[in-house]
């Protein structure tokens, strides 16, 4: 796992270091793969993992091509899932929703990540002025409801999966770097650190070699739960008009479309809310199978 | 209690934590349950107030209180009976008290629960309570919440607690380990007290003899989940005939031995409780074993006047058929220096 | 008690603060983007636009706007709108749109927490029999749904279903102004919550019903009801009351996209209307009005903790 670098102390570290951090990963491994829900979780977004990368080379129709038939159509043996409210193949917008579902939360997800960690790193090793900043910046704006700043960035900055990405993770990195934050503070203080440095190590691979890979597993945890609240966050802005720009096809602005043809066909609906809330379910089991797996003191 | 099996059913196993345990206490009297971690003796009192936690259960035997037959209490005589007429300290006053209410109410919470005292009584009898386990103060301190308090004085408010309904029988499970050494010996006087002043009898369950010493008249000695000795204190004290008895109260410190002598343990590993050892459940640690302990499993028999102990071989024989006397000290407990308390 | 005021007055400063910050940065913000509904929405006259902007003071620099705009926000006065009704007064508007944001967030809240509460606790007590483990997979899912697919299932339900099933009897008007158009919504906002505050309970009862003191409370003869609710349950709130500030702030989040779909009249529907003509006054405004909601919501739930948990001093 740890590279090879050759610093002062760093290989007697290493070689300390290593087996435990080996054990550790093969352990939880063991543990998630008999979480049976974890791995229906797992399955599932690997499914549509799989749907995002082949969608944008084939889909059963064109996703933007119209009347292939009667608006409003239902369940056909042509078209799996209807047809729209502009006679499109719903069920190939569905497998290309996927795509922008998927680079929106988990484009969201890394970005606020990381960003978040290393604020959160910064603001617990250096702690005095730095964090002071930090933790007011958190503080202030932890409270502000995010889609309200996520729905000011958009209309400023436009829409477009790049801008919607940031809007969410403008907001996202917050908790993440409290998380860090926390993490880095008592990490800080553990022995290994007082040999780490007593040996020479300089600050920035204490960092990196020491403190990061011991938070690692509730960082991991907290990466996984960010994505289904990207995902349903960019739902909320298509929503109201604000997502992925037609045309397009994004699950929220398909739900968007299917509400206003809910009196005439409440099938249209259906097909991007239970994709949304699938996908979503399938992340919460696997970010709860990642978190028990990963949590030592597991308890049955 | 009569003939008591207790079993816990866990995944590895039927773990027989109480098999086969009998005793009497009487009205007023000072009873300990000694015996090391694992022997069982937590877990009688717990069957005793039907408290045992998941996934044990009691299986057999019986057990009396007066004349009620506990075990097929239901679900109101239950709690009747819990708290009024047989009432539990418990080892750690720390976790044991809830931590966001005040120590006031919980007192006075245990006298409502029953119908012996009206609310103004109940009311009312806190701060007397309080004084009476020798607490400081004790019109501000009902008002306070356990983590304001200090070790010593959460267990005497455990000890209020547990003596508001006037119980006939206050069990009392290791209430001083947790506890500093100068606070136990105050904790064993306040107890000793309050039995000789209002009669409550006391069954005082511990790992140390010494603590036994101080409070008790009568003791019973587990090992394995069973009684292997009881008798009077004292009589133990002097002439212990089962082995286990005099290894621990050999274990004993000694203030009067020269200090190169080595601190005497016993030797060997707490036993298997899901597959206990054959025969005598001592005889893979007993250093007086003989052919018989290895097959047959000893019942509790009269040694002298009202001491019983569970063994082949016991002491008597081991001193005069073994030579055993040479060896070692006849009587351990004696010259522990420990004040077997008169009366 | 001197303490708790010291550390409530901190918290007043924070949202005060939080307020300045955020008008300002989305004042700017906004200001940094050319155009407002008066230019997209403009008279051809020239000289009308001038006077229009000199009207509303959009032809000063902005450092300047915003003091103006501070000046009186202080003190109440929330300016004006530019777009549809332009010079109506906001403050009376956003009060009464407030009112209406806060009723739905208060039943929301109100259902996710009793009931939250209570279907946790029933999972607690009955753990690993059958009802503890539909009840914790429902949960998941519920709370994986997003309150705007509740919203799409319920209004399903309950406008189409129940209208053909009871023949017009019983149907869910889209709306607001009815008691009965309540609870429709605010089930939408509250039920992923919920599943995720009885999820939180429950494990945080099992953990509780595991400690000692619950056995003492047992051991002193007391009903079943009072160890669950008064020693059991108080204790096992504490984590729960944690995340209540978070949860509270997701719910009125949640409020924007609800409001919006149920035509609901308040803050959020206000605010996206805002955004999407340019009405950009309002939008400072509101935007600062939930920012204090938040906070004062927040603080609500802090200063609950001593309630619960003596052992939290301030």
């Amino acid at each position: 796992m740890a590279t090879a670098t050759a610093i002062p102390g760093g290989i007697a570290e290493r070689d300390w270091e290593m087996p435990e951090q080996v054990g550790l990963w093969q352990d939880s491994w063991r543990r998630l793969r008999r979480n049976k829900f974890a791995v229906i979780g797992l399955v599932i977004v690997a499914v549509v993992i799989v749907d995002a990368l082949i969608a944008p080379f084939w889909t059963p129709y064109e996703t933007w091509r119209q009347a292939l038939g009667p608006t409003y159509q239902g369940i056909t043996p042509a078209h799996l899932l209807g047809l729209d409210e502009s006679g499109r193949d719903i069920l190939s917008r569905l497998m290309s929703g996927a795509t922008v579902a998927l680079e929106v939360g988990i484009g969201a997800s890394a970005l606020a990540s990381l960003f978040g960690i290393f604020m959160g790193l910064i603001a617990g090793f250096y702690r005095g002025k730095i964090d002071a900043v930090i933790s007011t910046i958190i503080n202030v704006w932890y409270g502000v409801p995010d889609l309200l700043v996520a729905m000011t960035l958009v209309v400023l900055l436009g829409r477009g999966v790049i801008n919607l990405v940031v809007a969410i993770a403008v907001t996202g990195w917050l908790g993440m770097a409290r998380l860090v934050r926390g993490q880095t503070l008592s990490l800080r203080e553990r022995e290994f650190n007082e040999a780490a440095r007593a040996s020479g190590t300089r600050s920035l691979t204490i960092v990196f070699r020491h403190i990061l890979p011991n938070a690692l597993g509730p960082i991991i945890v907290q990466a996984t739960y960010l994505v289904p609240a990207a995902i349903i966050f960019e739902a909320f802005l298509s929503l109201l008009g604000l997502g992925v720009p037609p045309p397009t096809p994004s699950w929220g602005d398909m739900a968007s479309e299917g509400y206003k043809s809910l009196q005439v066909a409440p099938h249209i609906i259906l097909a991007p809310s239970i994709a949304i809330s699938l996908t979503v379910l399938a992340f919460n089991w696997l970010g709860d199978g990642l978190r028990d797996a990963i949590d030592p003191r597991m308890r049955r | 209690m009569e003939d008591l099996h207790t079993q816990f059913f866990t995944s590895s196993g039927v773990v027989s934590a109480v098999a086969g345990i009998s005793f009497e206490v009487h009205r007023g009297e000072t009873v300990g349950i000694v015996g090391e971690s694992g022997c069982g003796k937590s877990v009688t009192a717990l069957s005793l107030l039907r408290l045992v936690p998941e996934p044990g259960r009691v299986t057999g035997g019986k057990i009396y209180f007066g004349d009620k037959d506990v075990l097929k209490l239901d679900a109101d005589e239950l709690r009747d009976y819990r708290g009024s007429d047989v009432a539990m300290i418990f080892q750690d006053p720390m976790s044991s008290l809830n931590p966001v209410l005040k120590v006031g109410f919980q007192i006075e919470e245990s006298m409502r629960a029953h119908r012996r005292f009206t609310q103004e009584q109940a009311r009312s009898r806190v701060v007397p309570l309080l004084r009476q386990v020798r607490i400081p103060d004790p019109e501000r301190r009902e008002r306070d919440y356990p983590h304001q308090f200090s070790g010593g004085m959460r267990q005497r408010a455990m000890i209020a607690m547990a003596l508001a309904n006037e119980p006939e029988l206050v069990l009392a499970d290791e209430p001083t380990t947790a506890l500093d050494v100068t606070v136990q010996a105050q904790i064993l006087e306040l107890l000793r007290d309050l039995n000789r002043d209002l009669g409550t009898a006391i069954v005082l369950i511990t790992h140390n003899m010494a603590v036994v010493a101080r409070l008790c008249t009568r003791v019973i000695v587990m090992y394995a989940g069973q009684i292997v000795e009881q008798g009077p204190v004292e009589q133990i004290f002097e002439s212990p005939q089962h082995p286990y008895t005099w290894a621990l109260l050999r274990s004993i410190p000694r203030v009067d031995v020269k200090t190169h002598e080595r601190l005497r343990s016993i030797e060997g590993i707490a036993p298997d409780l899901v597959h206990p050892p054959g025969g005598c459940r001592f005889h893979p640690r007993c250093p007086f074993r003989v052919e018989q302990c290895f097959s047959e499993e000893p019942p509790l028999q009269e040694v002298a006047a009202g001491q019983q102990a569970r063994c082949w071989v016991q002491m008597k024989r081991a001193y005069e058929e073994m030579g055993a006397a040479d060896l070692v000290d006849v009587s351990p407990g004696a010259g522990s220096g420990y004040q077997v308390p008169q009366g | 008690m001197r303490g708790t005021l010291v550390y409530t007055g901190q918290r007043l400063v924070l949202i005060a603060f939080t307020a300045l910050a955020v008008s300002s940065i989305v004042f700017i913000g906004i200001h940094l983007q050319p155009g407002s509904s008066l230019l997209t929405d403009r008279p051809s006259n020239p000289v009308r636009l001038q006077q229009l902007l000199h009207q509303f003071n959009l032809d000063l620099p902005w450092p300047q706007q915003y003091w103006i705009w501070l000046t009186h926000a202080i003190r109440g006065d929330m300016g004006v709108s530019l777009s549809s009704n332009r010079g109506e007064s906001l403050t009376p508007v956003l009060l009464r749109e407030a009112g209406v944001s806060m009723t739905l967030g208060f039943f929301a809240i109100l259902f996710t927490i009793f009931v939250g509460i209570g279907l946790g606790t029933l999972a607690a007590i009955r753990q690993n029999t059958w009802v503890d483990y539909v009840a914790s997979t429902a949960a998941v899912i519920t709370y994986s749904i997003p309150p705007f697919v509740w919203a799409f299932l319920l209004i399903i339900v309950t406008v189409t279903y129940l209208y053909t099933l009871t023949g017009g009897a019983i149907y869910e008007d889209i709306g607001w102004g009815k008691p009965e158009q309540i609870p429709v919504p605010a089930l939408a906002l509250g039920l992923p919550y919920a599943a995720i505050v009885a999820r939180l309970t429950r494990a945080s009862m099992l953990e509780v019903i595991r400690q000692d003191y619950v056995r003492t409370a047992w051991a002193k003869g007391l009903t079943g009801r009072v160890v669950v609710v008064r020693h059991a349950l108080r204790n096992a709130l504490i984590p729960v009351v944690t995340i209540l500030g978070p949860l509270v702030t997701a719910i009125i989040t949640g409020s924007v996209v609800i409001e919006f779909l149920f035509g609901i009249p308040g803050l959020g529907k206000e605010f996206v209307n805002s955004i999407l003509s340019r009405d950009y006054n309002i939008t400072v405004a509101v935007f600062t009005a939930y920012a204090v909601i938040v906070g004062f919501a927040n603080l609500a739930v802090d200063l609950s903790y001593p309630l619960l948990d003596p052992r939290i001093r301030y």
